[in-house]
This record gives C-alpha cells, sequence and structure tokens, in this order.
C-alpha cells in the first residue's frame, strides 16, 4: 500500500518527467524524431507482413487435398457417406466435398476447353470419384500436410491421394522467410531504438546532474531519481509510436490510390488492411517499451550515492 | 547528537583522507571544525551525510550506526541533515522558491504545508521579495541565504555547513554566519568547517582542529586564551 508521503513523491518525479522535454525541447525533438522514423521503417514492414500474411491466407484457404476413391468399382451411396464420414472425422479436415466421377468427367471437359473431343471415344469414364478436403489453417504446414495424407490414404475406399507437395513446401518457405526477415529486422530495429533512448536520457541524465545531485544532498531515494528518466524515455517511445502510427496512416492513405495498381499483382484481389486496434496498440506499447529499456540500460552505472 | 569512533577514510590507492578520528558531539551544540586545505574537513563532512563510508571505526549520529549504510538508508540519513556549501549548489533554472521547497518535496510533503514553510523561512531569511527570482540575479549572499533555507526548511536537527562564507565578502559573511546562529539558536546541532580566523575569533564556539587527516585539537570556548585540549594533551 502506497502511503501519502509516497504518493506526492511520485507526483513530483511524474511533473519532473516532463521537465526534461520542457527544458530541452529540440534534443528532446530530435530523438523522438528518429524514433519515429525507426518505427515507422518497422510499422511500414509489419504492415507489408500483416498484408501478405493475408494473401497468403487466403491462397492456403485454397488448397485442397484430393482422395481419389477406387476408380475398379463404383461406390454406392452408403459407401460414400461412410467414407466421408471416415475423413470428416479426421483431425485437420475443415470441410469436404464429394466429386462424383460424372462431376469430374465434366469438370476436365471443361478444363479441356476445344481439345475435349480427345475424350469422346472412351467407353466409359475413367475417372474415380473423389473427396477435395478442405484443410484448416493450422494444419497447412508440409509436416501435418503429410501426416494428414496418411491418414487419408489409410481410410478404406480411398486409392490414392494428392495435395500438391512442392506449391505447400512453397507456401511455406515463404511464410518462413517473411518471418525470419521480419524477426531480423524487427530485432535489428528494436537494438537501434534502444540505443537512441538510452542516447538522450544519458543526455538528459548529464543535463540534471546538479540537479541529481542536489535532490540526493536533501534525501532523495534511488527511485526517485530514477523515475523520472524512466517516465521520460517510456513518454518519448510512447510518443514516437503515436508518431510513426499517425504519420503511417497518412501515407497509406494517400499512397494506396497511387500504388494500388502496383501492388495488385502483389496482392492479388485481396483488399489491402491497416493496423486494426489490437496491432496497432501493440505498436505503442513496443514504443513504450522501447523507451523504457533505453532508459533502464542508460541508468545501469548510475550510483546510489553522491 | 554525534559520536564517531576511531574513525579512517581511506581513499583507493592507500591515502588516507581521515585517520583515527574519535570524539562526541552533544545535541544542540555549535562546532567549528577548522584547519589547513586539505586536512580532512570535508571529508568528515561527508562521513556525516553519507556520501562516504568510513573505511574502519563507527559513527553514530542520533543514536543510529550509520558506519555501514547500505545505499537505500542513505535518503532517509539525509533528510535528517541540513547541509551547505561553499558553491551553493543552487539550480540555476528554477526559482528561489523552486531551489528551496526541493527538499520539502523530496520529504513528500504536501503543497500548501510546502508553500506556507517555504515562504515564511525566505522572509525570515530576508528574501521575501526574491521568491520568484532565478539564483543568476541574486547576489553571492542571497544565494547561500537561498541554500541556507533549502538546509533548513525541514527543519533538521543537524546542520553541516562546508565553508559556508567561502565565497563571499567579509560583511556577507557575517550576515550568513547570523542566519547560521539563529538556526542554532532555535535548537539545531551545527558544524561549521572553516578555516577564516575573522569567524572563528568572532563566534566563541568549540573548535575541532584538523591537521593531515587526524584530530590535531578539540578546544572548548572557554579554554580560548588559555590553551588547546589536543588529543588528550593540553598544550600552552
Amino acid at each position: 500500500m502506497i502511503d501519502i508521503r509516497s504518493a506526492r513523491r511520485l507526483a513530483v518525479s511524474l511533473r519532473s518527467s516532463l521537465r526534461g522535454a520542457r527544458e530541452r525541447p529540440l534534443v528532446f525533438a530530435l530523438s523522438l524524431a528518429t524514433m519515429a522514423a525507426g518505427l515507422l521503417v518497422l510499422g511500414t514492414y509489419l504492415l507489408i507482413v500483416a498484408n501478405l500474411r493475408g494473401v497468403l491466407e487466403r491462397v492456403g484457404a485454397d488448397l485442397r487435398l484430393v482422395a481419389f476413391l477406387s476408380a475398379s468399382a463404383s461406390a454406392s451411396p452408403a459407401e460414400i457417406e461412410s467414407t466421408s464420414a471416415r475423413l470428416r472425422a479426421l483431425a485437420g479436415v475443415a470441410d469436404l466435398h464429394y466429386v462424383a466421377p460424372d462431376a469430374a468427367l465434366k469438370r476436365l471437359r471443361a478444363d479441356l476447353g476445344e481439345d475435349a473431343g480427345v475424350l469422346d471415344g472412351m467407353a466409359a469414364n475413367p475417372l474415380p470419384g473423389s473427396f477435395e478436403l478442405v484443410v484448416a489453417s493450422e494444419r497447412r504446414r508440409p509436416a501435418e500436410l503429410r501426416s494428414l495424407a496418411s491418414a487419408v490414404a489409410a481410410v478404406p475406399g480411398v486409392s490414392d491421394v494428392r495435395f500438391g507437395e512442392a506449391w505447400v513446401e512453397g507456401y511455406a518457405r515463404i511464410v518462413r522467410m517473411v518471418e525470419w526477415l521480419g524477426a531480423g529486422l524487427g530485432a535489428f530495429l528494436v537494438l537501434v531504438l534502444g540505443a537512441i533512448v538510452a542516447g538522450t536520457v544519458r543526455l538528459s541524465l548529464h543535463a540534471r546532474a546538479d540537479e541529481i545531485q542536489i535532490q540526493r544532498l536533501v534525501g532523495a531515494g534511488g527511485l526517485f531519481v530514477r523515475l523520472p528518466f524512466y517516465l521520460e524515455g517510456a513518454l518519448q517511445g510512447g510518443l514516437a509510436a503515436l508518431a510513426a502510427l499517425l504519420l503511417l496512416r497518412a501515407l497509406y492513405a494517400l499512397g494506396l490510390p497511387l500504388l494500388g495498381d502496383a501492388l495488385g499483382w502483389l496482392v492479388g484481389a485481396q483488399t489491402l488492411v491497416f493496423f486494426g486496434p489490437p496491432e496497432a496498440l501493440g505498436l505503442v506499447a513496443l514504443g513504450v517499451g522501447l523507451g523504457l529499456g533505453g532508459a533502464l540500460m542508460s541508468l545501469l552505472n548510475l550510483e546510489d550515492r553522491p | 547528537m554525534i559520536q564517531m569512533y576511531h574513525v579512517d577514510l581511506r581513499y583507493t590507492g592507500g591515502t588516507y583522507g581521515l585517520r583515527d578520528i574519535s570524539l562526541t558531539l552533544e545535541r544542540g551544540e555549535f562546532v567549528f571544525l577548522t584547519g589547513a586545505s586539505g586536512a580532512g574537513k570535508t571529508s568528515l563532512l561527508r562521513l556525516l551525510f553519507g556520501a562516504e563510508q568510513p573505511s574502519a571505526g563507527q559513527i553514530l549520529v542520533a543514536g543510529r550506526n550509520i558506519s555501514r549504510l547500505k545505499p537505500a538508508q542513505v535518503p532517509a540519513l539525509r533528510r535528517q541533515i541540513g547541509v551547505i556549501f561553499q558553491d551553493f549548489k543552487l539550480l540555476p533554472e528554477r526559482t528561489v522558491f523552486e531551489n528551496v521547497a526541493i527538499a520539502l518535496e523530496i520529504a513528500g510533503t504536501a503543497k500548501r504545508e510546502i508553500r506556507t514553510r517555504v515562504w515564511s523561512l525566505l522572509k525570515r531569511l530576508g528574501l521575501g521579495h526574491r521568491i520568484d527570482h532565478r539564483p543568476r540575479t541574486l547576489s553571492g549572499g542571497e544565494q547561500q541565504r537561498v541554500a541556507i533555507a533549502r538546509a533548513l526548511v525541514n527543519d533538521p536537527p543537524l546542520l553541516l555547513a562546508d565553508e559556508p562564507t567561502g565565497n563571499l565578502d567579509p560583511a556577507l559573511a557575517l550576515d550568513i554566519m547570523d542566519i547560521i546562529a539563529d538556526a542554532h539558536a532555535r535548537g539545531t546541532t551545527v558544524i561549521v568547517a572553516t578555516h577564516d580566523p575573522t569567524l572563528l575569533e568572532r563566534y566563541r564556539h568549540r573548535r575541532i582542529v584538523l591537521d593531515g587527516g587526524r584530530l590535531a585539537g578539540d578546544r572548548a570556548p572557554e579554554t580560548y586564551g588559555v590553551g588547546v585540549r589536543s588529543a588528550g594533551v593540553t598544550r600552552a
């Protein structure tokens, strides 16, 4: 429980943290601008990643695992129903759709277009019935798909399973690459931004060395001395993140009509999206965390005795 | 109020700032700490307000052993001690009021009480008309009075002054000493480090003499003109 005197000291610390910005506006503004620029780069990248993920998710949603039934004997409706129930019960199958041999032939004719005549000479429909399985989004990694394919192949009545292994591998590779690149760039920017805040707080610390000395002489504790710097770092980080977010929103609004066509090939039919409230709050929290982290770093060596 | 037992202060490198200092100060005493530059006056004061820790020996301030204070315990000690320096140590960008109020803010005093106490103390010290001024617009004597106000505003039982008149001309020096004497008259225990013979002559208080970090003399006011009580030996 915080006592009244501690609460008053906290209020003094809060006012003191704003003093840094008031007394050295240029240093504060410069470091805020530098941080905002760094967070803008990070935010831009995160926005690109979010949209690319959307594209990949959409493409992934089109992913079908096809279970071919035995072509030798036509399955009875009861057998089809039974196989459907078994397949639906498998973990990772979000939905399924039965394609009868006649429907498959019709589809093939449509795909062949003008060359569909080659099918006319056949005495009977050679195509087997099949189930097209929609794979749950969390089971679209190659290893899980292979495991699901094995499980599907083991279902009685299924003679073959296809799921476009090469495409899935490529899809997984792109997602991994985007994630690793994001993690690398993120880590680099976090370090750079942390160092910027640490430098600013150190400048602030230097500028207020006399004040700290006097505060200590009249009985200020370690937290009373440190707290304004922590708050200043957090404030700077939060404001920089807000500025970056606003700038990014403005660039998004202005740039989207201009770049819409150019981006069309990249994202296809997907509508470009901006951060939602959780992502925006996350970016601001990241800024606050970076500011606080930088302040903590720069105050590590501050001695508790004058 | 203060007891020191065989206190050493040894710096990194092996040199001694103070060596085998033993002395006692009663509550409400006024003591001059004197000696040439480098004698150890400032070192002794720094030990008393916890800026240094003794390498050996024990120090008790108001019955509390401060010889091995942890950093977290130092602030509580300092809130019981007012400290004045030769160079005033004021914050140039703060007003006179803010410079004094800082001590009360750190103690967690209510705003209204801060206003009342700072205002009445500054008025008493003749600075009522300077309350919103910045230190650079004040004379040296006025700046030192602000520093004294900051040291006294908490009503500390102990006041330490390190060459408080060193930067002032003689008339202003006496003015400052009168203010410190007034604090003493109100019950504050006072230690003034000085090597100014004028002050020592004018204000008849106990004198503790340091020389090369050692206690070279401890002279009560009634012995003036008779001899110097020095490390247990009276010299004529």
